[in-house]
């Protein structure tokens, strides 16, 4: 038998499972992850948020590399807070999403080994979806999920937000943007349907809901069990978050 | 040239080894099969065997079917439970329970445990791993009740508590605290229940439902889905679509009648008298 | 080169057969493991293939129930049709000309004791690839290689029963204290003329020997005596 060299690595990455996904309406946007973290057919824990609030305009969902991701937004929030600091006012959205280009670009060789999507409301009060590779190519989308389950999601999203492969009735056409409460159906079925086909994908839902200044899309948020509101300051954007069960299996 | 034979030789076909070999060269794997990334296990109890199983099949992370059944069929007092590669699990089972059958009718006799533990053992050694099949085989004979493991490479255990899967930690965890001699049947389908899903909540290659078995001397009572903990919740929208969605490029209507004219060209007609 | 194919089961064993005057002890551990994971913790790896003949098994689990399975055939056609029961050195060149034969495909150590009216009392060491041995002692499996030692320096020629297993019993736990992949119970077999007799050791009444001091509280408990200082080659 011949022996041969043979080289061992180490590698840095894991994957740890779960999906993100974000839709943008016409004065909100949604961000929503599940928070089940796994490694192979082990579950780390069923509660580990993957959505996390940058500011009262801004929320930012991670997926891939659970350690890269919460460095990531780490860093990112640092990067905020500094220019809090220098500007006196929260940075816009689609400066936070140049920022995050810069950030993963930065790491080319040595990437964050994360997908993001951010979500939230532009300065001119549309709602506002950017979604990122890992080396930092982006662009702004109505919607788009990502992670485990985006082979599952994104086509279901395509047909009943785009309206992908649908005709619409003789004299009729299909709308621009949905209605919140529409929107946030989309996103619980689309979880539960993922829960379903998806080993990785469970435990519980977590949906940030970010709104334009007085916007009136507030109505659908009126009767929704367990809702909580994350804004830190008053006339301005707000921001709630609202958990959903999960199967556990 | 030899022409080739119309009768096909038994046992499995090689024929495009060689092709799938030189794809795999190529660079195209093989493609995946469905496997049973499962949690199965088996206790013995006072008057026999209870046997449990969740019932999630999977392709990679995919769930493929989310209510197979991997409890099969021996012989009337003879089950096995299934893990690994799902075809596999299948066909070792139906081939070893077809062989039983068989052999009753040949002995006339009622089959034992080990005939069937030394049939699926010899056959899982001769392929040397490649049927990957991992099997938790129990039931009562004349000799009373037997519960045995069998691994894909043709090893065997005689144990009164046995786990398989990929969840098969998390079960044994279970038996291992909870599992005593002679237990009732009743004890002993609970603790089966609680290592299935221990299973099923902690193991992703496992979800979905449990099946349980209960072999004893004169009867065995399969008890399909006797607990259904994931059932899917409702869904916030129906998607129902309006007929006429789908977009199409040309109609065209066929009749399915044929309709077809008879002419009568000269002669006469025949005579049917 | 990987003597064991992926994910098969392995004996990563501690098992040994002694010889004395009027028999043989044969004993062994019981853990079963794949991987880390410990898949049977009450093996039973002495395998009886004759009335007066057993084998203690090592390796590949498959492997070695299936050339055991084999021999048991083979003595039991032996006995139909020559009329008297086969002498252990036959049942062991079986198990030799199998390993041999097949030596590309096997990942087997076994050995082979029991006691018939030719030779009286024998042992056979048939290790991996297909050798055999006759010897007064044989060990084997992974735990082995920690009491060879031991082995060497405590065996003694003219031994009966009880010094014999006790014998057994000391290195079998030896070697499951130092050996990760053995471990569990010890089972043991006499074979003599008469009987077979089995034998069992729980996991938790094992021999002990000398397993450090016991620290209380983070402190060292003060020995009576002072300790030596080492002799420093200058």
């Amino acid at each position: 038998m011949t022996q041969r060299p043979q080289q061992h690595s180490f590698n840095p990455y894991t994957e740890n499972g779960g999906t993100i996904l974000a839709i943008a309406g016409a004065d909100f946007s949604v961000i929503a992850g599940d928070t089940r973290q796994s490694e192979g057919y082990s579950i780390q824990t069923r509660y580990a948020p993957k959505v996390f609030r940058l500011t009262d305009k801004a929320v930012l969902a991670v997926n891939g590399f659970a350690a890269d991701g919460n460095m990531f937004v780490k860093k990112v929030r640092q990067r905020l807070e500094w220019y809090r600091h220098a500007h006196s006012k929260d940075m816009p959205i689609r400066a936070i999403a140049r920022l995050i280009q810069t950030m993963l670009y930065a790491r080319r060789f040595f990437p964050y080994y994360v997908y993001n999507i951010l979500g939230g409301i532009e300065e001119d009060g549309t709602g506002a979806v950017y979604s990122f590779d890992p080396v930092g190519s982006y662009e702004r989308e109505a919607c788009r999920a990502a992670g485990a389950a985006q082979s599952l999601m994104q086509p279901f999203l395509d047909n009943q937000i785009y309206f992908k492969n649908q005709t619409p009735a003789p004299g009729t056409s299909f709308p621009q943007h949905l209605p919140l409460n529409t929107v946030l159906s989309l996103v619980i079925d689309s979880f539960t349907g993922a829960t379903e086909r998806h080993i990785e994908v469970g435990d519980s839902l977590e949906m940030y809901v970010v709104l334009a200044r007085e916007s009136p899309s507030i109505q659908a948020l009126q009767n929704i069990v367990g809702i909580q509101e994350r804004t830190s300051t008053a006339d301005g954007e707000r921001i709630f978050v609202i958990r959903r069960d999960l199967k556990k299996d | 040239m030899s022409s080739s034979s119309i009768y096909s030789p038994p046992g499995f076909d090689f024929s495009n080894q060689l092709r799938n070999n030189f794809m795999l060269q190529k660079g195209l794997p093989l493609p995946k099969a469905t496997s049973t990334g499962t949690t199965i296990v088996g206790c013995l109890f006072k008057d026999g065997i209870v046997l449990g199983a969740d019932t999630r099949a999977t392709e990679g992370p995919i769930v493929a079917d989310k209510n197979c059944e991997k409890i099969h069929y021996i012989t009337e007092s003879i089950r096995c439970c299934g893990a690994g590669t799902a075809a596999d699990t299948e066909f070792t089972t139906a081939l070893i329970s077809s062989n039983m059958e068989m052999h009753a009718l040949q002995t006339g006799r009622k089959p034992r445990v080990v005939t069937a533990m030394t049939m699926l053992k010899q056959m899982l050694f001769r392929y040397q791993g490649q049927v990957g099949a991992a099997l938790v085989l129990g039931g009562v004979d004349a000799t009373g009740a037997h519960l045995f493991t069998i691994h894909p490479h043709g090893s065997t255990d005689k144990l009164p508590y046995v786990t398989m899967g990929s969840g098969s930690l998390a079960a044994m965890a279970v038996f291992e605290s909870g599992w005593k001699p002679n237990m009732e049947r009743e004890d002993a389908l609970n603790l089966v229940k609680l290592a299935i899903a221990a299973g099923i909540f902690n193991d992703l290659g496992s979800g979905s439902n449990i099946d349980a078995c209960i072999i004893t001397a004169n009867n065995t009572e399969m008890l399909r889905n006797v607990e259904m903990p994931n059932v899917r919740v409702q869904k916030e929208r129906d998607y129902k679509f309006r007929r006429g969605t789908t977009a199409w490029k040309k109609e065209d209507v066929r009749k399915l009648i044929v309709e077809e004219q008879t002419l009568l060209i000269g002669g006469d007609e025949m005579d049917t008298s | 080169m990987d003597r064991l194919k992926s994910g098969e089961v392995n004996l990563g064993t501690s098992i040994m057969a002694v010889q004395f005057e009027g028999g043989v002890v044969i004993g062994a551990d019981s853990r079963t493991t794949t991987g880390s994971y410990i898949a049977n913790r009450v093996t039973d790896k002495l395998t009886h293939v004759h009335d007066r003949i057993y084998c203690c098994r090592s390796g590949s689990a498959a492997d070695t129930q299936a050339v055991a399975d084999i021999v048991h055939y083979y003595l039991q056609m032996f006995t139909q049709t020559s009329g008297a029961p086969p002498s252990v050195h036959t049942a062991a060149a079986l198990f030799q000309k199998l390993c041999y034969e097949n030596k590309d495909a096997l990942s087997a150590g076994i050995i082979v004791a029991g006691w018939d009216k030719d030779a009286g009392p024998s042992v056979y060491n048939i290790p991996v690839g297909g050798g055999m041995f006759r010897q007064p002692w044989a060990i084997g499996g992974s735990g082995s290689t920690y009491v060879y030692g031991y082995c060497d320096a405590t065996y003694k020629e003219g031994w009966g029963r009880e010094e014999t297993v006790e014998f057994v019993r000391n290195t079998l736990a030896l070697a499951m204290s130092r050996d990760g992949s053995s471990g569990g119970v010890i089972r043991m077999c006499v074979i003599t003329e008469d009987k077979v007799e089995r034998l069992f050791v729980p996991g938790d009444q094992l021999p002990k020997f000398w397993e450090g001091r016991e620290i209380v509280g983070g402190a060292v408990k003060k020995l009576d005596v002072d300790p030596i200082p080492m002799a420093v080659e200058v």
